[in-house]
């Protein structure tokens, strides 16, 4: 995007709109009165979300404002899991500070502009959008992993049905989800918000006539592990600052794979045994080049996480009959897949029983 | 007396009213009535795309070079 489209009011109708009446100046500051460009762009705010939307969407910002967009507590507690200091001045700290706060994410960052991390630019003239725009907001950050699934720009891979079929939006799912739940969470798994396959296809679990394997498997293995298919995972993520003092990050190239596990999330909402799992980037390594040992009980926390990868689909290799599975360790995560310093971390979710071949 | 009273500060109301209405002209001004053109520089340059375009500077790059692989 061009700078100067980056802030090129184009949709005249906006000046008119309920938020364009308010005028410039109150929420972006600057001097509407100066033509020099310099004296009227003085004392500018280019994102006024913080204490301004809250004038009008008390509730929306307040509970924006303790959601995960925002606090960014999932980096905080993975890394506190860890046994890591994050207490202000100590080097994660300041870790955190060069490469996490990038995604934090403002009101405006979804409803009006592009986010930080895309350097900006208005979406749409200057209208604010009730609905991000799921190109420009929600894959804009989301990209790599859910948003190359959901749209099929993994080589070999399809896409997800809900996009091939009903060209579903991320918000038709993940709607209020999005502004939190109203508590603070550290993962987007305690969302009491967030999407469940359920909400559309309830039938499934009312009525199993006719599927013996929902009325086998509902309880026991969560809807991915039959209906998604290989997925992105990342490894062996450090975090720097380069030559020019600027924060950098490198990693290993991505790997698709798909694999089954215990669940690590056990709970009356999540009660399966089995779940997909996703390797997350991080290693034991990530912070040294803030300090060593940074994360010195890198062990009490998997590598591999509950993961509900989008490019679901009807038939998987792994569903077309019940021998795909009940007769294959290859779908499971095992001792082999993991890393050799990563196994003590991972020691729950590896599986070590699998499920017998159907008819013994 | 007490006519007098209630006089006084029913003037006084009235005085402190057009006081706020005349020293909250910006806000006013900020907010049009639906129709009113909204006249201000930011206006008058942002929906220009010919004056952006002439006024526009490069921003510096403040993307590592040693960045890899997928965030």
């Amino acid at each position: 995007m061009e700078v100067w489209e980056k802030v090129f009011v184009k949709d005249g109708d906006f000046l008119q709109s309920t938020h364009g009446k308010v005028g410039c100046v109150i929420c972006h500051g600057g001097n509407s009165q100066e033509e020099d460009k310099g004296l009227a762009h003085a004392g500018l705010i280019i994102d006024p979300s913080d204490g301004n939307c809250n004038t009008c969407h008390q509730d929306l910002a307040q509970s924006h404002d303790i959601s995960l967009h925002a606090t960014l507590s999932g980096f905080e507690s993975a890394l506190e899991a860890r046994g890591g200091d994050i207490s202000e001045g100590s080097p994660l700290a300041t870790a955190m500070e060069n490469h996490c706060q990038e995604c934090h994410t403002t009101c405006g960052q979804c409803h009006v502009s592009r986010p930080d991390e895309l350097e900006g630019g208005l979406v749409s003239g200057h209208k604010f959008r009730e609905t991000p725009s799921m190109q420009y907001n929600c894959i804009a950050c989301h990209g790599s992993r859910v948003g190359d699934e959901y749209l099929g720009a993994n080589e070999g891979i399809p896409a997800d049905v809900h996009w091939t079929q009903a060209t579903m939006i991320c918000t038709d799912c993940h709607s209020q989800e999005l502004h939190g739940s109203g508590e603070e969470t550290e993962s987007r798994y305690q969302n009491s918000n967030a999407a469940k396959c359920e909400d559309c296809h309830e039938d499934v679990w009312t009525n199993t006539e006719g599927n013996p394997q929902h009325e086998q498997h509902l309880g026991d293995l969560s809807c991915q592990v039959c209906h998604s298919v290989e997925y992105k995972n990342c490894y062996g993520c450090h975090v720097a600052i380069d030559v020019e003092g600027i924060p950098c990050r490198t990693s290993e190239p991505s790997v698709m794979q798909f694999e089954i596990g215990y669940n690590p999330l056990r709970s009356s909402e999540r009660p399966y045994k089995y779940v997909v799992l996703r390797h997350v980037p991080t290693c034991s390594g990530t912070c040294d080049f803030y300090g060593d040992e940074l994360l010195p009980n890198f062990n009490a926390a998997s590598t591999w996480k509950y993961a509900t990868p989008h490019n679901i689909q009807l038939h998987t290799p792994q569903n077309e009959s019940c021998d795909a599975c009940h007769d294959s360790t290859e779908l499971f995560l095992t001792e082999e897949d993991i890393r050799a310093e990563e196994k003590e971390a991972n020691k729950d979710v590896i599986v070590d029983e699998f499920p017998e071949t159907v008819g013994k | 007396m007490k006519r007098l009273v209630m006089t006084f500060a029913v003037i006084l109301v009235l005085f402190a009213l057009s006081v706020i209405g005349c020293t909250n002209k910006e806000l006013a001004g900020a907010t049009p009535e639906p129709g009113e053109e909204v006249v201000s520089t930011c206006v008058t340059c942002h929906t220009d795309k010919d004056i952006l375009q002439e006024t526009a500077t490069v921003e510096e790059e403040a993307k590592s070079e040693a960045t890899t692989g997928e965030g």
